[in-house]
């Protein structure tokens, strides 16, 4: 996980350093600006064409707590991420707690009460918010005068993929012979869904709540930019517009870190139930 | 073939087909400007009436559907092959190939798909012709979405070298691009399709958002999601016709989730 950290860093410095007008600072433009301060400016980004003296400098810089300065906001790195990333912790928990409420508790519904024409429809209803970009739904929620967009968006955007899951993890729980078997010696519902069917289920839907983190990361990055939310995600999408190298290599540390992360716990429950498949279940 | 399929194959192709001979039927350029006219309601000279250039609207949805229906695909079609390539080599050559392979393609997805193309597109050159930033914008939509597909081709190309139609092929005396042409890929081209037709509304949502951001294809060019941009200026309530770009989005996305084969949805 460390390489690929490492790795997912350098790549990024890389496209960062490659890209067309990388070596050049805009303050070049300013016509009030003197030769030496024009020669500066270049000597300034001349030092970043090596990118593995940068890179290695960064690191050592990272032992130290030193994350770099982001020129674009004039701010050191470490201290913008510690004033975004609260914002967006708290979002992205909101939003998926919401998401999980909604998508896991219709999933329940319509395992437990199986109606062909209500699963239709919410079906339909999920393949019909998969099919609009997160961006769209956020501009919508902002049209509508939604004061806190970001977490309704990311809840929307994230709900129908968990319930479309769930609802096949769910319904093929329930369709087990101990469930059958429990229906048949008079057992109540509920006692079945807390006692056979989510147990059952509980490793499958550990990995689709790791699985959902991810999705929600990438899902924050267009809303809060839409928005207007100051967190890591509208940061990101300025890093990359302003094409600010010392901001971007650490977001993108940093969201392989939570990326990696939540897939890593995702294998880790479906390791614990090694004749799933996620495909299956879909 | 199920009615609800023969109905979605039905309205891609006449949404496909609508869009693909405008010229001939559609006589406003998607660029050309009324300036007697600008931000006018639909009427029956503007059907979705004309943006603040004073430009037809339908003509750029029309034209904005063409870019999208027919660079999608392309996109899905250059990162299929892209993932043929990696992941039948990955597969068919074992070792240290497989592993240098597999640990990009982990790179790749170890960071969210949005995230990747964010970065990448702002990298690329903005300020560029229309027509190269169209065809900037899904290269990297074809090339950045090579890993997910390619494990998949891998893990079925691995599955059929070891599979006992393989070994007979290989004791018979066949060469390695026969087994290659005539057993390899006829087999590992079901698993493509189904790839393929996956990749595509994911392409146009990411394009959407893209352009949604201003990192999309430039104007004036038109495709979905600069088309959708418009909301920004609010009151949609009274105009409601700029919401047509995303009845349209979504009735083609959904007509493609609806094609696609339902055992291949992933996380």
């Amino acid at each position: 996980m460390a390489a690929l950290i490492l790795l997912s860093g350098l790549a990024c410095a890389s496209l960062v350093r490659y890209a067309p007008g990388a070596l050049v600072d805009e303050g070049e433009l300013n016509q009030r600006a003197g030769e030496d301060t024009i020669a500066a400016l270049r000597e300034h980004k001349a030092q970043q064409a090596n990118i593995s003296a940068n890179f290695t400098h960064y690191l050592r810089g990272l032992v130290h707590g030193d994350l770099g300065y982001s020129e674009s906001n004039h701010s050191p790195v470490a201290a913008l991420l510690a004033d975004r990333a609260p914002q967006t912790l708290r979002d992205l928990g909101l939003g998926l707690l919401g998401a999980w409420l909604l998508g896991l508790g219709l999933a329940i519904s319509v395992a437990r009460f199986p109606e062909a024409r209500c699963d239709i429809a919410l079906m339909a209803s999920a393949g019909l918010l998969l099919s609009l970009p997160a961006a769209l739904i956020a501009y919508l929620f902002l049209l509508a005068g939604s004061g806190s967009a970001s977490r309704l968006v990311l809840a929307i955007v994230i709900a129908p993929k968990i319930f479309q899951y769930s609802r096949n993890i769910l319904l093929s729980a329930y369709g087990a012979s101990h469930v059958e078997m429990a229906r048949a010696r008079g057992t109540s519902e509920s006692t079945i869904l807390w006692t056979h069917v989510l147990p059952s289920a509980a490793p499958q839907l550990g990995a689709l709540a790791a699985a959902s983190v991810s999705i929600a990361i990438g899902a924050a990055i267009p809303i809060e930019a839409i928005c207007d939310v100051p967190g890591l995600g509208r940061l990101a999408w300025q890093a990359a517009t302003a094409r600010d190298l010392p901001l971007l290599i650490n977001l993108t540390m940093l969201v392989t870190l939570a990326t990696t992360t939540a897939m890593a716990v995702s294998e880790i429950f479906l390791s614990r139930r090694p004749e799933f498949d996620m495909r299956s279940a879909a | 073939m199920k009615w609800s399929r023969v109905m979605v194959v039905m309205f891609l192709t006449v949404v496909a087909g609508a869009a693909l001979t405008s010229d001939l039927w559609e006589k406003t350029s998607y660029d050309q400007q009324f300036r007697e006219s600008p931000d006018a309601p639909p009427s029956r000279r503007f059907p979705l009436g004309t943006d603040a250039l004073g430009r037809d609207r339908f003509a750029r949805l029309v034209y904005g559907t063409r870019v999208s229906m027919l660079l999608a695909p392309s996109a899905a079609l250059l990162s299929c092959l892209a993932a043929a390539l990696l992941g039948g080599l990955a597969g068919l050559a074992g070792g240290l190939t497989e592993r240098l392979i597999l640990a990009g393609a982990d790179l790749f997805l170890s960071l969210p798909w949005l995230f990747l193309l964010l970065i990448a597109r702002a990298c690329m050159p903005l300020n560029v012709s229309p027509a190269v930033s169209i065809g900037i914008t899904f290269a990297l939509l074809g090339l950045l979405g090579w890993a997910a597909p390619a494990r998949v081709v891998r893990a079925g190309v691995r599955e059929l070298r070891d599979s006992e139609f393989v070994l007979f092929a290989r004791a018979g005396g066949c060469t390695p691009w026969r087994l290659l042409w005539a057993h390899l890929i006829p087999n590992v081209m079901p698993v493509l399709r189904a790839q393929f037709w996956i990749a595509i509304p994911v392409y146009i949502l990411a394009e959407t958002t893209l352009g949604m951001l201003g990192l999309g294809v430039s104007e004036p060019l038109p495709s979905w999601g600069g088309l959708l941009r418009e909301l920004e200026g609010g009151d949609i309530a009274s105009r409601l016709w700029l919401l047509a770009p995303a009845f349209l989005l979504a009735a083609v996305t959904v007509s493609l989730q609806l094609l696609r084969p339902r055992r291949d949805l992933a996380i």
